[in-house]
């Protein structure tokens, strides 16, 4: 991939106001992640790595610090910007999956190609390469409730590629999965990362995760590391 | 697979959005329909009262609109609102008659008719084969007219049966009536005010509401309601209706004379505005309370429709869905509940009412009057449209709540 997806996180803070109190998530917080790598983020809960993905996401605001995705600042765009660049460069997959019932598959992962300039024919065409790369092609015609958990959010990751984002934020995708299938989620988003050069920023729980992904960030520790570093600096 | 979208963010492309959301929120919307029956429901009556209302006071004023012609001339007592409550003297109808203004018939005797108009009190059985039913009581308008009283009403024409005699206890009855009352047939004898009267023929006037009304020699009515030689109103035709003005300013002037003069025309055309006036400061109320009851519920509806889906709503956001185009689907919903509750209020109106006989009680003192729920598409569109816009507003804030909806919140597990 010849295209810079780099993702450069600079000086980052981010609190939320609960009452008189400010919670403060994260705190001059640096980070890069290159183009086409499988970052695996760990941590116990509550550390901020949702927050960190929203961010990166643009589905959420920094309070302040710098953002650049793709050579692009995205820190300071407006809300109908963020969603159109969302719409064209970020894949989201959540621990649940959020398919809508009343669709099938199919037509779950067609859905944000309703975003793009694509007539029905291309969209059933896309999502149907979609559902295949997932290996969920013999069951475009199923819905949500007829689906396993595995099945569901491999549909939740067709969604999340069909309109070919470069970026893959990833919440805690095998959350709700036995082994087995986490495995096979897993080996999916690896051969997305590895076939197809999507830069994928994976939140998990999963220890095992760290096979699959290219990088492997602790963040409690990756936290403390870089507050030493501000100390020192000062 | 690369299909980067070129797209600016015009307002055709957030439209295609909301489409593609609508679309999803009407086919999830048959499991939300109990949920939203109450909304539909309470929007649906509101709809029905808003018609019923229009289609009264619709029906109403086509009946008046059609009495009454444009160059005759009523005349009553100073101060009189209606023909009831009218009296007047053979004098002052010699005074008026013998004006060069009025016209006159080739003899020199001007064209002039003398009328009464009373409150009749009718009693009649219903022989419908061997039950005995009990004697029936209604209150219906008694005219008393002369000679030449069928020269001012163009569209008169008996349907059955023949005029009245002239000297007996004869009458005819406007086809209004006999619509409602199909067991009063010609020939039948009736009561009014305690004398037995016979009917002799069912005339039509052009469906105003002059059907509503029974016609008899004005020498009986005079004097079984004791009116000695009194009348109610006068009718004349002026060579000029233009004079009008004038000839009103001179019997104005008149010392002998204490007078009301409108042409017959403005005359009913007053009656309708004073009813439909009347019926919509009844009903008008009514719906806009029932509005109101109605937008809190779709309000209501709304606010647990985005609640309930949440996370599907913030889904779409990461998906890239904008915001606007959010909002539109969740309006759209919004009107789809008010428009099935439109259906459920005016269809069963429509089907079932419409044209239906409805009669006043001596509403404006014009006695009984009946006319048809004239239930037409434009008013079913008016009813309707009252009741989208309870859906738009029911459902604008819940719309901009949907679009405000924090998604990292809604997104949290
Ligand atoms: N909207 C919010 N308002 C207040 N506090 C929040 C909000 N969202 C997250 N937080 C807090 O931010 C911290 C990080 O949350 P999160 O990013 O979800 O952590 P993780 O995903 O690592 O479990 C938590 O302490 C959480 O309570
Ligand atoms: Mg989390």
């Amino acid at each position: 991939m010849k295209n810079n997806n780099d993702i450069i996180l600079k000086d980052i803070n981010k609190s939320y106001q609960k009452g008189d109190n400010t919670v403060v998530v994260l705190d001059h917080f640096n980070l890069t992640i290159n183009s086409g790598e499988f970052v695996a983020l760990m941590g116990p809960s509550g550390l901020g790595k949702s927050t960190l993905l929203h961010l990166m996401g643009g589905l959420d605001q920094p309070t302040s610090g710098e953002m650049v995705i793709g050579a692009q600042r995205i820190d300071n765009l407006k809300e109908a910007q963020f969603t159109k660049w969302r719409a064209e460069n970020i894949g989201f997959v959540f621990q649940s999956h959020h398919l809508l019932p009343v669709l099938s598959a199919q037509g779950n992962v067609e859905l944000p190609l309703a975003l793009t300039p694509l007539n029905k024919k291309q969209r059933q065409e896309h999502a149907s390469y979609a559902l295949e790369l997932v290996g969920m092609s013999d069951r475009s015609k199923h819905y949500p409730k007829e689906l396993s958990g595995g099945q569901e959010q491999r549909v939740a990751i067709a969604r999340a590629i069909v309109s070919d984002p470069n970026i893959l934020l990833c919440d805690e995708p095998t959350g709700n999965l036995d082994r087995k299938t986490a495995n096979e989620i897993l080996a999916i988003l690896a051969q997305l990362n590895r076939d197809f050069g999507k830069t994928i920023v994976m939140v998990t729980h999963d220890n095992k995760a760290a096979e699959y992904a290219t990088r492997v960030i602790n963040l409690e520790s990756y936290m403390l590391e870089q507050n030493k570093c501000t100390v020192g600096e000062n | 697979m690369r299909t980067s979208a070129k797209n600016n963010h015009s307002l055709l492309i957030n439209l295609k959005q909301a489409q593609a959301l609508t679309v999803i929120n009407f086919k999830s919307f048959p499991q939300r329909f109990t949920v939203s029956l109450v909304s539909m429901l309470s929007i649906g009556c509101v709809a029905a009262v808003m018609l019923s209302v229009l289609a009264m006071s619709e029906g109403m004023m086509k009946t008046l609109q059609r009495t009454g012609l444009d160059n005759t001339v009523l005349v009553m007592r100073a101060g009189a609102t209606s023909e009831l409550q009218s009296v007047m003297f053979p004098v002052e109808v010699n005074i008026l008659a013998n004006n060069s203004n009025v016209i006159k018939n080739k003899q020199g005797e001007a064209i002039v008719s003398a009328e009464m108009f009373v409150n009749a009190e009718m009693k009649y059985t219903n022989d419908v084969g061997d039950i005995e039913i009990p004697e029936l009581s209604i209150s219906l308008a008694l005219r008393g007219i002369s000679k030449s009283t069928q020269q001012f009403r163009p569209n008169f024409n008996l349907v059955s049966g023949k005029m009245f005699v002239t000297g007996v206890r004869q009458l005819i009855i406007g086809q209004a009536i006999a619509r409602r009352m199909p067991e009063l047939t010609v020939g039948k004898t009736i009561t009014l005010g305690g004398a037995q009267w016979q009917i002799s023929g069912i005339f039509s006037d052009g469906n105003s509401v002059f059907e509503s009304e029974l016609w008899a020699d004005i020498g009986m009515v005079q004097s079984d309601y004791r009116r000695g030689n009194t009348i109610q109103s006068i009718r004349l035709a002026l060579k000029d209706i233009n004079n009008l003005p004038a000839l009103a300013k001179e019997w104005q002037d008149d010392p002998r004379l204490n007078i009301r003069v409108i042409t017959e025309k403005q005359f009913f055309a007053d009656q309708a505005s004073n009813l439909t006036r009347l019926i919509r400061w009844i009903g008008f109320p009514i719906a806009i309370v029932m509005a109101l009851g109605a937008m809190v519920a779709a309000l209501n509806t709304m606010y647990a429709a985005i609640a309930s889906r949440s996370k599907e709503i913030a889904t779409h956001k990461a998906i890239g869905f904008s915001p606007f185009a959010i909002a539109t689907s969740i309006l759209c919903e919004a009107l789809l509940i008010a428009f099935v509750g439109g259906l459920f209020g005016i269809l069963p109106l429509y089907l079932v009412f419409d044209g239906w006989t409805a009669a006043t009680q001596n509403a404006s003192n014009l006695s009984q009057m009946m006319f048809n729920f004239d239930i037409s598409l434009l008013l079913a569109i008016k009813a309707m449209s009252l009741a989208l816009f309870i859906g738009l507003i029911g459902g604008l804030l819940p719309a901009l709540k949907a679009m405000r909806l924090p998604v990292t919140e809604a997104l949290r597990d």
